[in-house]
């Protein structure tokens, strides 16, 4: 095309683009809404942050990836595992922005794992240990990693000086570079503890929820709810932060421990959802009709008086459902929260003896289950099954397509699930990236 | 009693103790007086030392070889990868059309002239060439010394891919698109201090004309500070 003809061309996108409205978010249904790449057709893999069990194979943390393409051979099968080395407390992981790496982070030593699942997705690699988290912060227990562009923001659980829940963020860049931290507000209502982080753009806010410490989390179940004082060191706070500040704007009561916060993500619709784990119930984040931002409670997740737990929730890209694993009884449910003032349970099926993580693919097809929570919380015995089951999801029940035994196959205990998916021929160059002209 | 009931009533004996430690009240404690989570008024954060911007040779208007340094040195810069015949509304044009209103900006207030410059900087160096980039950097010469607007190629991807790897910026090709060739990339743009650093990424969920107006300034009161002068 000759220069003259270019300019028409270009002068033409210009004014195409000045006339463009800014996008909305898209997430696919609660990655960081800076993640590229989004996969809306069918998943190829499905990496799983595993916990080490000693005795069992290695013994050793890793990540393993299965393939969950229907179409391929090995379908349902673990095609990679990559072990790092010792124990400590596996949990969840996070996409940089530009989906080439997942940061995997361990709540007992802090370390915090990059994989490159760029490159080829089937066979992740290890490419770095980021270890300077508690020296550099005093957080411990690096949880959430929620990418930002060209950043990481790591959310922590605890500190090492009182090993409880007061704790605050940490921005990295995707070099593994510490750049700055950012306490979660202890004082004036504020607990300082630390568990999600979710960020809304378009509004320049996001949201952080409140767990517990190290000194709870890593202590045995059983031992910890007889203790009266620990059971008192639970977060009961959200906090809603000025995003480009990175300043704490205001705390909203949330009691008993409000964990995955979900930012509904459809077009006009500026509200979050949580599950508080130890009440047991649904949790609202809006606007008022005043304009000011409001938690409230809208409504409960089983008999909260039989404590099911609620622990991981997945929301549907149109906002209208939303499954919820509550770990005590096994049971997956799913709401109906197209209106999210009143969510409805529609459906409710027992997936496990014991349930923790639900991802969801973008259409809601498939829906994926992990059974770990965390190793001194899991149940013991014969209840302590360790599995990742795949289902499919028809609008009417949930049909089991495959599982995976993570004990029998002498892997560990499954917990956080991500997606990857296929390594395409445009993405040879340099894979994962989005096509994004 | 099942296994599963039992489970479930490990909760119970601490239950009461539990609400009454939380607290059941539906407060809302704001930290300061009134919302703010709109764009914060301009020196009231501090933005993250990202990475420093790494050396490279660039081509501008000629086929001499220049430091990428002399583009992002010295003033603030807003820095954009982008190739010549991108198409995508939500890639490069977005990009374009945000320095347009960047640009605007910037006229509109004589405090910010001559403090900011504005770098395109080619993704396809083979098509792309200092000649054929000469004409878009015509149509901005006229506010040249209010805000420059440079567009910058390279020799070729031997010269491009260490920069573009070291801003997180990698490419690639795919000559299979149905709307013909198609570089794809992820969308950033980089705000960098007088020193060369990233101060700043920008996605197209966070290009905000108002809010990189905002962390320019905020950016020159940090340096007016540090050099004692009142901005």
């Amino acid at each position: 095309m000759k220069g003259c003809a270019r300019y028409v061309l270009m002068a033409g996108i210009i004014a195409a683009a000045c006339s463009i409205a800014m996008p909305t978010r898209a997430d696919e249904t609660c990655l960081s809404p800076y993640t590229a790449a989004l996969i809306k057709g069918q998943e190829a893999y499905l990496h799983v942050w595993t916990l080490g069990e000693k005795g069992v194979g290695d013994e050793s943390d890793k990540l393993v990836t299965i393939d969950a393409d229907p179409k391929s051979k090995t379908y349902g099968t673990v095609i990679s595992s990559v072990s790092v080395g010792g124990r400590g407390e596996a949990h969840h992981m996070g996409f940089t922005d530009d989906r080439k790496y997942l940061w995997a982070g361990r709540l007992d030593d802090s370390k915090i794992f990059v994989f490159d699942v760029g490159t080829d997705p089937s066979k992740p690699g290890l490419v770095n240990t980021i270890t300077d988290l508690p020296g550099k912060t005093g957080f411990v227990g690096p949880h959430t990693f929620y990418a930002i562009p060209g950043r990481m923001v790591v959310g922590a659980l605890s500190n090492n000086k009182t090993r409880d829940g007061v704790t605050g963020l940490a921005v990295y860049n995707n070099k593994g570079e510490f750049l700055s931290e950012h306490p979660i507000p202890a004082g004036n209502g504020g607990d300082g503890y630390g568990y999600d982080i979710a960020i809304n753009p378009k509004k320049n806010v996001f949201l952080t929820s409140s767990f517990t410490g190290w000194n709870n989390y890593m202590t045995d179940l059983g031992k910890l709810i007889k203790d009266a004082d620990a059971m008192t060191h639970f977060g009961n706070t959200m906090v809603l932060w000025n995003l480009k500040s990175m300043q704490p704007e205001k705390i909203f009561s949330v009691p008993g421990a409000p964990l995955e916060i979900r930012w509904s993500l459809r077009e006009g619709d500026d509200w979050a959802i949580t599950a508080s784990a130890l009440t047991s119930k649904l949790w609202l984040v809006s606007h008022d009709a005043n304009d000011e931002w409001q938690a409230k409670e809208v409504g409960m997740i089983g008999d909260p008086a039989k404590i099911p737990l609620p622990v991981d929730i997945s929301i549907s890209a149109d906002a209208k459902t939303l499954w919820v694993n509550t770990f005590m009884d096994g049971i997956t449910h799913l709401f109906d929260i197209s209106d999210p003032t009143k969510p409805v349970q529609i459906y409710e099926k027992v997936t496990g003896k014991q349930v923790n993580m639900i991802s969801q693919s973008w259409d809601g097809k498939r829906v994926y289950i992990t059974s770990s929570l965390l190793e001194n919380w899991d149940r013991k015995g014969a209840d302590n099954e360790q599995v990742l089951r795949a289902y499919d999801w028809d609008g009417k029940d949930l049909k089991l397509k495959f599982e995976v035994d993570f004990f029998g196959q002498k892997l560990g205990r499954p917990h956080h699930m991500k997606f990857s998916g296929p390594l395409d021929k445009a993405s040879l160059d340099t894979p994962g990236r989005a096509a994004s002209g | 009693m099942t296994k599963r009931a039992r489970g479930a009533r490990l909760f119970r004996p601490c239950w009461k103790s539990l609400i009454a430690a939380a607290g059941i009240f539906a407060a809302v404690l704001p930290l300061r007086a009134g919302e703010s989570t709109g764009p914060p008024p301009p020196g009231s954060y501090t933005l993250d030392h990202i990475q420093r911007v790494p050396a490279g040779i660039v081509l501008e208007g000629t086929r001499f070889p220049r430091a990428l340094s002399r583009y992002t040195t010295g003033a603030i810069t807003l820095l954009a990868f982008f190739y010549s015949y991108c198409a995508d509304p939500n890639g490069c044009p977005l990009a374009w059309a945000a320095f347009e209103n960047v640009r605007e900006g910037i006229i509109a207030r004589p405090e910010l002239y001559g403090r900011v410059r504005l770098v395109f900087m080619s993704l396809d160096p083979a098509h792309d060439t200092p000649g054929m980039l000469r004409g878009f950097a015509r149509r901005y010469e006229s506010s040249a010394s209010i805000v420059p607007w440079h567009f910058l190629t390279t020799y070729s991807n031997l010269f491009l891919k260490p920069v573009l790897r070291d801003m997180g910026e990698e490419s690639s090709i795919d000559r299979e698109a149905s709307a013909g060739v198609v570089i794809n990339h992820l969308l950033k743009v980089f705000l960098i201090d007088n020193h060369g650093f990233v101060r700043e990424i920008y996605s197209n969920q966070s290009l905000d004309p108002a809010m990189i107006l905002g962390d320019i300034k905020t950016l020159l009161l940090e340096e007016s500070k540090s050099s004692g002068h009142k901005e």
